[in-house]
């Protein structure tokens, strides 16, 4: 090829090599509009079985069990939050990356945490939770977080306080177990749902969570605790504000300039409480602060 | 003991760095670049994993790419580029050939793993600042895999001696699937209950190169400690496997008819 030549099909590939991969990312652009609509109807895991992926993985399974999960995790995290999602893949998602690999601990926890969580940011089956995190007690039968972790679903999704407590205890006999877990472990069983044992597991949580979704989790969850135990609190001074001038508070505002509080009672995010027509306290609905499971509240 | 393999595997290993075979670094490297970055933002405290996983299963996979497409083309390529017929017509015997070829392949392998192993380790310490005395497995990994690239190499160099290289990568990533599976293929021998299927299935089981003797990525990935007792077993079994496979491959061709 002459010199001439060779500059040509240089300066030929300069301009085509570009416009050519326009009209390629064009093009593209539109068929994924066209399939869009087809990939939303039918949201698919081909392959549900973790043992045949497994063997089909050709010794490769621990890679393809980090692929699986994070899987779950761009799974789980383009959904939370919409309403009438139901998480439908989670599981079998985690059921396959736990079965390539059973001893991706952090699998089993945030897996736990994704499944229990009610909607919408979660798939609200915590008997999943401790199907998945029994599974991880087998496989990494020395670990007291595991056990911990399900003695937590006991407690706080299923209710279960002596299954929880029995559980919790299990925890502190294993190798490296912190003290804190026998202390739980006493105080569900004596107490069972109670202010105290719920802020005491919340707060371990928060201390030894590692993770910061997990220690924003718990420390939302701790919000939420405050925010219902001062509720408890103002429902009384709406009450006794009710009995003195005949009807109930409308603001926090109204207690304070009365004299039954000290200054403007606040929520954790710093915004005032406000009270509903019954007189209960609630919060602003402005304010960031969530309360998935509200506790009961003596009716008025 | 006769110097010729060893300058034959000099040279095999000089003709692959000449044929560019460790540019396959430069991919590795940027695709452990990519993951340190990216793992973090896409997933949940598994970076540490991935990365080991990741490093380890590309160390593996590039080796057996290249223990199997230049394994099955060592001796063709001599006989077709005809250099053979210029080998053979000096005193060097064809298992000495063998011998050096193989060991040139094994070589260049071992380069190229400890390159990877290096980058690897570079990964590792971008992601968590700091190296865990459990690392070590990480180590013995990467030993066990070069034996299993050794084993495969022998194979490719096997089949290469009495077929052409497209069927001598078939009949290498055969036995190395079937390896692979040997303990399902015994197993399912086992269910049929039939006598001469059971003793069939037990006797491949033992005859196939039991590759996943080697596989020991999701322990080294999760910490673990690997037994001193499964290191020198899985040497012991690679080199008396390798040894077997290259006398073997030694009779088939030095009974070839290379005119």
């Amino acid at each position: 090829m002459s010199g001439q030549s060779h500059t040509r099909s240089v300066r030929l590939a300069l301009v085509a090599v570009p416009v050519l991969f326009l009209a390629i990312t064009s093009l593209q652009t539109r068929i994924d509009a066209q399939t869009r609509t087809i990939a939303q109807q039918k949201e698919e895991l081909l392959l549900r079985s973790g043992p045949l992926l497994k063997k089909l993985s050709l010794g490769y399974d621990s890679l393809l069990a980090d692929i699986y999960w994070t899987r779950s995790v761009q799974y789980y995290g383009t959904r939370i939050g919409s309403p009438g999602e139901r998480f439908e893949l989670l599981w079998p998602l985690l059921d396959i990356t736990t079965t390539l690999d059973p001893k991706l601990m952090i699998a089993y926890r945030f897996g736990a945490i994704f499944l229990s969580e009610p909607a919408p940011t979660g798939a609200d089956r915590p008997d999943l939770a401790v199907e998945l995190v029994k599974r991880g007690v087998a496989a990494i039968p020395d670990d007291w977080r595991m056990e911990s972790d399900l003695g937590f679903l006991y407690y706080w999704h299923l209710k279960d306080y002596p299954q929880a407590s029995a559980t919790y205890l299990d925890a502190s006999k294993k190798p490296d177990a912190p003290l804190w877990l026998k202390i739980v472990a006493a105080q569900v069983a004596a107490k069972g749902d109670s202010f105290s044992t719920s802020r005491a597991i919340w707060t371990e949580l928060f201390d030894t969570a590692q993770d910061p979704s997990v220690k924003k989790n718990a420390f939302q969850h701790l919000q939420a605790l405050q925010a219902q135990q001062d509720f408890l609190e103002l429902d009384k001074y709406a009450g006794d504000y009710r009995e003195r001038y005949g009807r109930y508070p409308e603001t926090v505002k109204e207690l304070y300039e009365s004299g039954f509080l000290s200054g403007i009672a606040r929520d954790p995010a710093g915004i005032p409480y406000i009270f509903g027509p019954d007189g209960k306290a609630q919060l602003d609905p402005n304010s960031p602060v969530i309360i998935e499971k509200p506790l009961a509240r003596s009716p008025r | 003991m006769s110097a010729i393999p060893a300058v034959v595997a000099i040279n095999t290993f000089r003709e692959a760095v000449r044929d560019r075979v460790l540019y396959n670094l430069i991919f590795f490297a940027l695709m452990m670049i990519g993951a340190s970055i990216l793992v973090g933002e896409i997933s949940i405290g598994i970076s540490r994993l991935v990365i080991i996983n990741l490093g380890l299963s590309a160390i593996s996979i590039f080796g057996l790419v290249m223990a199997i497409f230049i394994g099955v083309g060592l001796v063709s390529k001599e006989i077709e580029k005809r250099t053979l017929y210029t080998l053979l017509s000096k005193p060097v015997r064809r298992w000495e050939f063998l011998v050096g070829k193989f060991g040139g392949l094994l070589l260049t392998l071992t380069v190229n793993t400890i390159l990877m192993t290096l980058g690897l380790a570079a990964a590792l310490y971008y992601v968590s600042r700091n190296f865990l005395r459990a690392d070590a497995s990480v180590l013995v990994a990467v030993y066990f895999i070069l034996l299993e690239l050794a084993l495969v190499t022998a194979l490719a160099l096997f089949f290469s001696c009495f077929s052409s290289p497209m069927l001598s990568t078939l009949f290498t990533l055969g036995v190395y699937v079937s390896g692979i599976f040997s303990k399902d293929i015994r197993d399912i021998g086992m269910l049929t209950r039939n006598p001469v299927m059971q003793a069939a299935a037990q006797v491949l089981y033992y005859v196939l190169p039991n590759f996943h003797n080697f596989n020991t990525i999701t322990a080294a990935a999760h910490g673990e400690s690997i037994p001193v007792s499964l290191i020198w077993q899985n040497t012991a079994y690679a080199a008396l496997y390798v040894v077997l496979v290259l006398v073997a491959a030694s009779a088939v061709f030095s009974g070839r008819d290379l005119k």
